[in-house]
């Protein structure tokens, strides 16, 4: 396996890397500043002006962050930063792009206390109706609705996809905009590179060009709502590591009706001949109809992403899993014995939720390093603290968390208290809207 | 984040009602005077010597304007009009973009402008 474009160590980012996405951020809002910085202007005129260009720049970075390829996820320090960075720039985006229409608004409040309703709505001032002003008002609304949908937790998938692709459609909106007034180069620039973005995402990520091809090998469920799939590679394999995740979308076939969906699941293992396996839970409309996978059904594979478990320190660990979240530690786990001592807490809610117990319990007979515990919480969330060890033994401890986002958040707060340094906590967040 | 987007969604709908307010109930402004067109006649070769961003005459449709003051003010950037200055900018000023005219209410500033006619060679 090859190691080549891949961090060498999980939550210890080489400056560079770490700083990276939000330097395209930066980089992103002062270049078209710089380019079309007014001189000469009213000050809230220019004001007006500049934080457009600003919101424009940081709308184009924010839809380079977006692009989910794995050299680039590298280069920005992995795909759960380079999500971070995509929601701080679109969000600040937003808010440069709200505030460009209130200062030219306050610029013409100056010259007439009506000025600010007749440059805000040119159409219903009589004389008026500018294509420009209407075009950057659909751009505005475009980005309102779309990220309204943005903070829908309770949205479906199928409607948030297409709704937060209003984000992209404002993001085109606004450069025709600043074409119709006339600022030719800058819309061209600016619409070419968004164009580019999106079509990247569409045609390589969402339509899964970048993704190679595979085949579903075995399907074998593990627990209640939970299998483990078999993917045969039908190209070159993948190089993954244990700790990695793929986005996987599986295709429609005679047996099974796909989603065509790329979704992120952590590689559970990797067979020799390059077959991986994922965890599936059901969780959502397209897992659950995972779980009537068959073989022979067509996948493709994107990725590996991620760091999680890579360039572990030569110190005792204790590693924490939530549910499905044992997936990454049971790829570390079948990859061979460990080289430290680990202590592994495997939490599951009751029931058969618990997948792949008996090859846990096998695995830690067979290795002493392994000292496994297993605790049903029940529904509700767990009282964490009375299930973590005293802090005396988790001293010189590297903790590795992998679960449910509550059950994270509860986990380093509870670690914090104990006195494990934040450098010592590592885990991974799987929420890529 | 979500909390960011409601409350900055909701300031700037309410600043936008209220600029709405003020125009529905602000005082009309009183009809800018009649503007007697100046008749003075300027020479192209005049006409030319005004051609930089401080001082920019421009001839439209006959009348020759003194566009300096304005030029902080249009909404184009200053590149987009500084090469008519000087000039015969008729073509350039009805069609403004996409070969579309100038509004009426440009067409009524204009002429706030105005400084001469354009006068033969």
């Amino acid at each position: 396996m090859s190691r080549a474009g891949l961090p060498p160590e999980p939550g210890r980012l080489a400056p560079v890397r770490a700083l990276a996405a939000p330097m395209v951020a930066l980089a992103g809002m002062l270049l078209p500043v710089a380019w079309a910085f007014p001189a000469g202007l009213p000050f809230l005129r220019a004001a007006g002006i500049v934080v457009a260009w600003a919101g424009g720049g940081l709308l184009l970075a924010s839809l380079l962050m977006m692009v989910r390829e794995v050299r680039l996820a590298a280069a920005l320090g992995g795909l759960e930063r380079m999500t971070r960075w995509h929601h701080y720039s679109g969000m600040a985006a937003y808010l440069l792009l709200l505030l460009h229409p209130l200062l030219l608004a306050a610029e013409a409040v100056r010259v007439t206390p009506a000025g600010a309703w007749q440059l805000l709505a040119p159409g219903l001032s009589p004389g008026a109706g500018d294509v420009a002003v209407w075009l950057g008002w659909a751009a505005l609304l475009c980005l309102m609705v779309g990220l309204a949908a943005t903070f829908s937790a309770g949205l479906a998938w199928r409607y948030w996809r297409w709704l937060h692709a209003l984000l992209g459609l404002g993001t085109v909106l606004g450069f025709a905009h600043v074409q119709w007034l006339g600022i030719g180069l800058g819309a061209v620039l600016g619409g070419v590179v968004a164009g580019v973005l999106l079509l990247w995402r569409l045609l390589r990520i969402d339509a899964g060009t970048a993704a190679r091809p595979a085949v579903v090998r075995a399907v074998r469920t593990v627990a209640e709502g939970t299998v483990e799939i078999t993917l045969a590679p039908l190209a070159r394999s993948l190089a993954v590591l244990p700790g990695q995740f793929v986005l996987v979308a599986f295709l429609s076939g005679p047996r099974y009706r796909g989603c065509g969906e790329f979704h992120p699941f952590t590689v559970s293992g990797h067979d020799p001949d390059g077959a991986l396996r994922i965890g599936v839970k059901a969780l959502g409309d397209c897992t659950r109809r995972m779980q009537s996978l068959v073989s022979g059904v067509a996948a493709r594979v994107h990725g590996p992403f991620g760091d999680f478990m890579a360039g572990r320190p030569e110190c005792p660990q204790f590693w924490v899993a939530g549910g499905i979240g044992i997936t990454p530690f049971l790829a570390v786990l079948r990859e061979g014995r460990l080289t430290q001592a680990v202590r592994l807490l495997y939490l599951f809610r009751g029931g058969r939720e618990a997948g792949w117990l008996d090859e846990l319990q096998a695995l830690a007979a067979a290795d002493p390093l392994l000292t496994l515990t297993v605790r049903e919480t029940g529904p509700r969330p767990p009282p964490v603290d009375a299930l973590l060890p005293e802090a005396a033994t988790l001293r010189g401890c590297a903790c590795y968390l992998c679960g449910p986002p509550g059950l994270l958040g509860a986990l380093e707060a509870a670690l914090r208290a104990r006195g494990v340094p934040a450098a010592e906590i590592h885990f991974e967040r799987f929420d890529f809207r | 984040m979500a909390t960011v987007y409601r409350l900055s969604t909701a300031i700037f709908w309410l600043l936008v009602a209220l600029a709405g307010g003020v125009a529905l109930f602000a005082p009309a402004p009183p009809e800018a005077p009649a503007v007697s067109p100046a008749t003075r006649g300027v020479t192209p070769a005049e006409l030319a010597a005004h051609a930089t961003e401080e001082d920019c005459w421009m001839a439209i449709r006959g009348g020759v304007y003194d566009v300096s003051a304005y030029l902080p003010e249009h909404p184009t950037r200053p590149q987009v009009v500084l090469p008519w200055c000087g000039r015969e900018a008729t073509e350039a000023y009805a069609t403004k973009l996409r070969g579309r005219p100038h509004s009426p209410e440009a067409d009524r500033l204009l002429e706030t402008w105005r400084i001469g006619s354009l006068a033969a060679p």
